[in-house]
């Protein structure tokens, strides 16, 4: 039986109008994040500027008080700490952090004897967090120059109240706690990122290197995801804060390459010499290799 | 006298006899080394086989290594022990033969050369001039397929990068860098817009756009209006060998090269405060348009990157 | 010789008194003429002094490089031309790449043994050069370049120069992060060239940096030129070994005149293969277990990116070194500059040392006026001047070599980046000069006491009874006695009649 061709008419249109409206759609959400020009992403062409911050994105208020409790999207949500944890954190502080930061977390200006205690109020609960989690604060020696990363002497929940209660200071300060969502992150895209922004300091296998006047990059192998994502927005100490000009799904990227192949990289190879570099491998040639041989040699030849 | 194997007596010309001790093995016990050869050229059979089998079913990198590495090894082994211990002992020895021959020789090789070759040219010096003088031209002009064809001349390249007047600073995904779009202590790497994806883009005229302040920021008397609302820019280029500069301190407000570790203070003018590099890093001038975007005033007002001698 | 053509032909169907194989080695004489050079060839004499094994290793790592290295050129692709990646390796999946970096990644995971062969190349490399330098010195401390060696010494740095330009160029043809960099600089030190370095910069690279011709040109050099003219000096080099015959140290009935060791055949062919086997061996375990050169983890060249802590493979690292302690000096006025703080660091510091190099056997004829010929070793105390000199250059170029990774030492030794290079300048001019008197002393020591290297045996103390102590040397160990016997010939194996001519490599036969 044929179909009339008034039907026909109705069906094609029907169908150009599926494909004009539903094919953008389709290409837009799958092509996401695997593009053939990983440089040039739609979604990332709508980078939030000062991201990190709740601009437009999808933010959760605390209906009583009107506080912005999350903020985040699809790649990142920054939550603050609940402000109950702020008298306990109160506390923590006047213990731990006083003594050097001041009662009200002022900080100290530096005098003769000593340099300056940042001033903690406006930094965010992020920073606070980053310092507290990766054991750098309490600072075991407060006049090195730079804190290194160590055993943490403060829990998780307890870094919390601390940074709860120096937000309640100030609680326009941003970035909160980012939780980046790593499933939905581009190990390639971040690889590139990496490449271009952190390895610099950082080296690109992520080892860490000494920087100007007895500071350093520290080495990345042993960070949880969150503190990743914390020191890039927040930029600790020498650190350059990367705010505008990476959107929250380039860290989560870049998050997703530094937890993967920086803190298990894949070395088919062999043993991965330290990551050092051709120094390591020239060593090793030359102590194991030309070494070994030449005792080989002493071997094979006479000894007259 | 038959041809076969066995009527065959090797006795030796300089005299010595089957027993003598040059001729035998050094090692004191030849069936114990014989036997310990033997388990290592085994061993180095049975390894090397099973790089074979290794290779055949695609196995891990490391057991290809090991195996022919292992196999290899014991070979070799039994192989160098075999010649070591089993083999006659000697020393032997061998007489040199003066290399020099007679004088006699030498002085005909010498007149071959000079006399007859002189024979020829002396009374045509002027052939010789001649052709002398069209093989030394010739082995001038050789060259030039060897050098010039390879590339152009380098012209007026090394002086100018693509920045211009009113050029958009985009960073490498191609978008615009907005005045609210970095805090103070941000870095970002900058190209003119539509070259961030060029070689020439990346290779010449990477810049870097770090925010010092919220406010104009002078770097150095001459340029008050180069950094406006705190961000300046410079050329991405090491002075000292063009190595990228991208590593940034920002409490120390210093660009570091992580080449060979030249730092440059970024609130006088990037002028080198440490390390081999020899010159500031070229300044961009910079302006905020209209709608917030960073754009740039002109190019560089020098070249950027290493030195090199036109450069004046 | 008719009447043994006629003699075989008339006995065609029996082989002669050697079998199958003597026959095939007869009508090989026939055609090529090979049986009197052949067997003055196997006769040879090799002194084997452990020391005469590192020439060895480093010939043998030669090998291995070309027969890694033809591997390797069946899958590199030498282009520039961008890609977008699609391997096995995530992180750079769908990243714009060039079609090298791409085809070293893949030879890296995709083709079977590719790593291996991969890593054995860049092993072997490194082994290679550093069996030149140990060779070399070798060489140099004990004068086996006086004459009539200078040659083989000339073309021996020559190869040392050629092994580390090629290096340079292929641990360049990934077209990695750290390897591009390391491009870019050679870029800027052409550059820096007075008067023509702008011009040599573009004609070498086809433009300005990157452009697409270099990662095509560095191939053809490394694979083809390079190596064909290393293939050409180490025959030679080789050739002037056997023709002028391996120098010996002194010892029991060695001199000047004749040469003492083993045979060529069976003993050194079986020595040496041996050794081949077990270079190639140990290479193949080190890429086993050690990873070297993981391209993938540094990602493709980009002119924008840059990592920190890179430096170039060893045997540049004085280059760098050199770089790194430089003062910022340039030379600027009549409106050029001649970036000094490049040039003498990377232009004329290499050049001094390497003219050094060449010119030591001349300089040596002058300073000592010695122009006798030289078949015995020295042992290196026996010439305190000469060893002096070595260590110190030696001296130099290691601390240049340690100067290329102060990063790395600021950073292990908890030290400031700036203290490190302080005091890498400081010991770039002290070691050397404190070396050389140094090693003076020792060596005049060690000649002045006998027994100098050898164990020291024990002193047996007594006592007598009147409670008195009497030390007396213990006899020495068996192991140090010389059991050598004096050297003889090497056996012939063939029943000679009384007519013996003055040409030894002629045989009459009896049958």
């Amino acid at each position: 039986m044929r179909t009339s061709p008034h039907l026909l008419q109705r069906l094609s249109s029907l169908v150009l109008l599926a494909v004009v409206v539903m094919g953008p759609l389709v290409l837009f959400t799958t092509g996401a994040h695997a593009s053939n020009n990983p440089n040039q992403q739609p979604l990332y062409q709508t980078a939030r500027r000062n991201a990190g911050t709740p601009n437009s994105d999808h933010v959760t208020k605390d209906p009583s008080t009107g506080a912005i409790i999350s903020y985040g999207n699809s790649a990142i949500t920054y939550s603050a700490p609940s402000p109950a944890l702020a008298q306990l954190g109160e506390a923590l502080y006047q213990q731990n952090c006083a003594s050097c930061h001041g009662n009200e977390a002022n900080g100290v200006p530096a005098n003769g004897t000593s340099g300056a205690y940042p001033n903690l109020v406006g930094l965010g609960p992020a920073t606070i967090d980053f310092w507290v989690e990766s054991g750098r604060m309490p600072a075991a020696d407060p006049r090195s120059v730079q804190a290194p990363r160590r055993f943490a002497r403060l829990t998780h929940d307890q870094a919390l109240a601390i940074a709860a209660w120096v937000t309640s200071l100030d609680p326009t300060a941003y970035p909160y706690i980012p939780d980046p969502h790593l499933k939905k992150a581009n190990v390639a895209e971040g690889a590139a990122l990496f490449a271009l922004n952190c390895a610099a300091c950082h080296t690109i296998e992520g080892d860490g290197d000494a920087l100007a006047q007895s500071t350093f990059a520290p080495s990345l192998r042993n960070i949880p995801a969150v503190q990743v994502a914390e020191a890039i927005r927040t930029g600790p100490a020498n650190m350059p804060r990367f705010t505008g000009n990476l959107s929250d799904w380039q860290v989560n990227d870049i998050v997703k390459y530094v937890t993967t192949e920086i803190q298990h990289p894949n070395n088919p190879g062999g043993f991965g010499l330290g990551g050092l570099g051709p120094v390591a491998e020239g060593f090793v040639g030359l102590a194991l290799g030309v070494g070994l041989l030449a005792l080989v040699g002493y071997w094979v030849g006479e000894r007259q | 006298m038959s041809d076969t194997h066995e009527q065959r007596t090797p006795v030796t010309l300089n005299g010595l006899s089957q027993d003598d001790p040059h001729l035998q093995p050094a090692a004191r016990h030849p069936e114990t080394v014989e036997r310990v050869i033997a388990v290592s050229l085994a061993i180095g059979l049975v390894l090397t086989a099973l790089f074979g089998y290794c290779f055949w079913v695609n196995a891990k990198p490391w057991t290809l290594g090991a195996t022919m590495g292992g196999g290899l090894s014991f070979i070799g082994f039994g192989l160098v022990a075999w010649g070591k211990y089993l083999m006659p002992r000697g020393p032997f020895v061998e007489e040199r033969h003066t290399l020099a021959n007679s004088e006699q020789d030498r002085d005909a090789f010498a007149a071959a050369i000079i006399e007859r070759g002189g024979s020829v040219v002396k009374r045509r010096k002027m052939l010789g001039g001649l052709l002398g003088g069209g093989l030394g031209v010739f082995s001038i002009v050789a060259l030039f397929p060897l050098l010039r064809s390879l590339g152009p001349l380098p012209k007026g390249t090394l002086f100018h990068t693509d920045w211009r007047k009113g050029t958009f600073a985009v960073d490498q995904t191609g978008r615009r860098v907005h005045v609210d779009d970095l805090t103070i202590g941000s870095i970002v790497t900058v190209f003119p817009e539509g070259t961030e994806n060029t070689d020439r883009g990346q290779a010449v005229n990477q810049t870097v756009l770090i925010r010092l302040s919220n406010e104009n920021f002078v770097t150095q008397k001459g340029r008050e209006n180069w950094a406006p609302k705190g961000y300046v820019a410079y050329s991405k280029l090491c002075t000292h060998l063009g190595c990228p500069v991208g590593l940034y301190e920002q409490q120390l407000e210093m660009l570091v090269c992580p080449c060979h570790q030249s730092m440059f203070d970024v609130t006088n003018g990037a002028i080198p405060q440490f390390g081999p590099a020899p010159r500031p890093l070229p300044q961009l001038p910079l302006y905020i348009d209209a709608s917030g975007y960073v754009r740039s005033q002109r190019g560089y007002d020098e070249p950027v990157g290493p030195g090199f001698w036109e450069r004046s | 010789m008719s009447n043994l053509a006629t003699t075989r032909r008339a006995k065609k169907k029996s082989y002669g008194p050697y079998g199958k194989l003597g026959q095939t080695l007869g009508e090989l004489d026939d055609r090529v003429g090979i049986a009197k050079g052949g067997r003055t060839f196997l006769d040879k004499i090799f002194p084997d002094h452990w020391s005469f094994m590192l020439g060895e290793i480093a010939l043998y790592s030669f090998v291995i490089l070309l027969a890694t290295g033809v591997f390797l050129t069946l899958y590199y692709i030498p282009s520039s031309a961008i890609v977008t990646y699609h391997g096995s390796y995530a992180p750079l999946v769908g990243q714009k790449v060039t079609q090298a970096f791409a085809s070293t990644v893949d030879l890296s995971f995709k083709v079977r043994a590719g790593l291996l062969m991969r890593q054995m190349h860049h092993w072997a490399c490194d082994i290679f050069v550093g069996a030149i330098v140990v060779h070399m010195a070798r060489v140099f401390f004990t004068g086996a370049f006086r004459k009539p060696r200078e040659l083989n010494w000339t073309i021996g740095a020559t190869l040392l120069i050629l092994a580390i330009v090629n290096g340079f160029l292929g641990y360049s043809l990934p077209d990695d992060l750290v390897s591009g960099t390391g491009i870019r600089i050679a870029y800027s030190i052409i550059l820096s060239v007075p008067l023509v370095g702008t011009y040599l910069a573009f004609w070498i690279f086809g433009g300005n940096f990157p452009g697409t011709a270099i990662i095509p040109r560095f191939f053809i050099l490394h694979v083809l030129i390079v190596p064909a003219i290393i293939v050409t000096l180490v025959t030679v080099h080789m050739v002037l070994l056997v023709r002028q015959k391996h120098t010996q140290f002194p010892g029991e009935g060695r001199t000047e005149k004749n040469v003492v060791g083993a045979p060529m055949f069976p003993v050194f062919m079986a020595k040496t293969t041996g050794f081949l086997f077990i270079v190639t061996g140990f290479t193949a375990l080190l890429s086993a277990f050690a990873q070297i050169n993981p391209i993938w983890q540094f990602g493709p060249y980009d002119a924008a990116r840059i990592s920190y802590a890179v430096q170039p493979d060893w045997y540049m690292g004085f280059l760098d070194g050199a770089l790194r302690i430089w003062p910022s000096w340039s030379f600027h006025s009549f409106g050029h500059t001649i970036p000094l703080e490049v040039t003498i660091p990377a232009v004329i510091l290499p050049g001094l040392i390497f003219n050094l190099v060449f010119l030591w056997p001349a300089l040596e004829r002058k300073f000592t006026g010695d122009h006798a010929m030289h078949n015995l070793l020295d042992r290196p105390s026996d010439r305190p001047k000469r060893t002096a000199a070595g260590a110190s250059i030696f001296a130099l170029l290691a601390i240049l070599f340690v100067a290329s990774s102060t990063d790395v030492i600021a950073n292990f030794f908890h030290v400031s980046l700036e203290t490190v290079l302080w005091s890498m300048r400081v010991l770039t001019f002290i070691v050397p000069f404190v070396t050389y008197p140094i090693t003076y002393k020792i060596c005049k020591e060690m000649q002045g006491t006998k027994g100098a290297g050898k164990r020291k045996t024990a002193n047996i103390v007594t006592r007598t009874e009147q409670g008195e102590y009497v030390a007396t040397p213990a006899p020495a160990y068996v192991d140090d006695q010389s059991h050598e016997l004096m050297p003889t010939e090497v056996p012939t194996f063939i029943t000679a009649t009384e007519t013996e001519t003055d040409d030894p490599g002629v045989r009459t036969v009896e049958r």
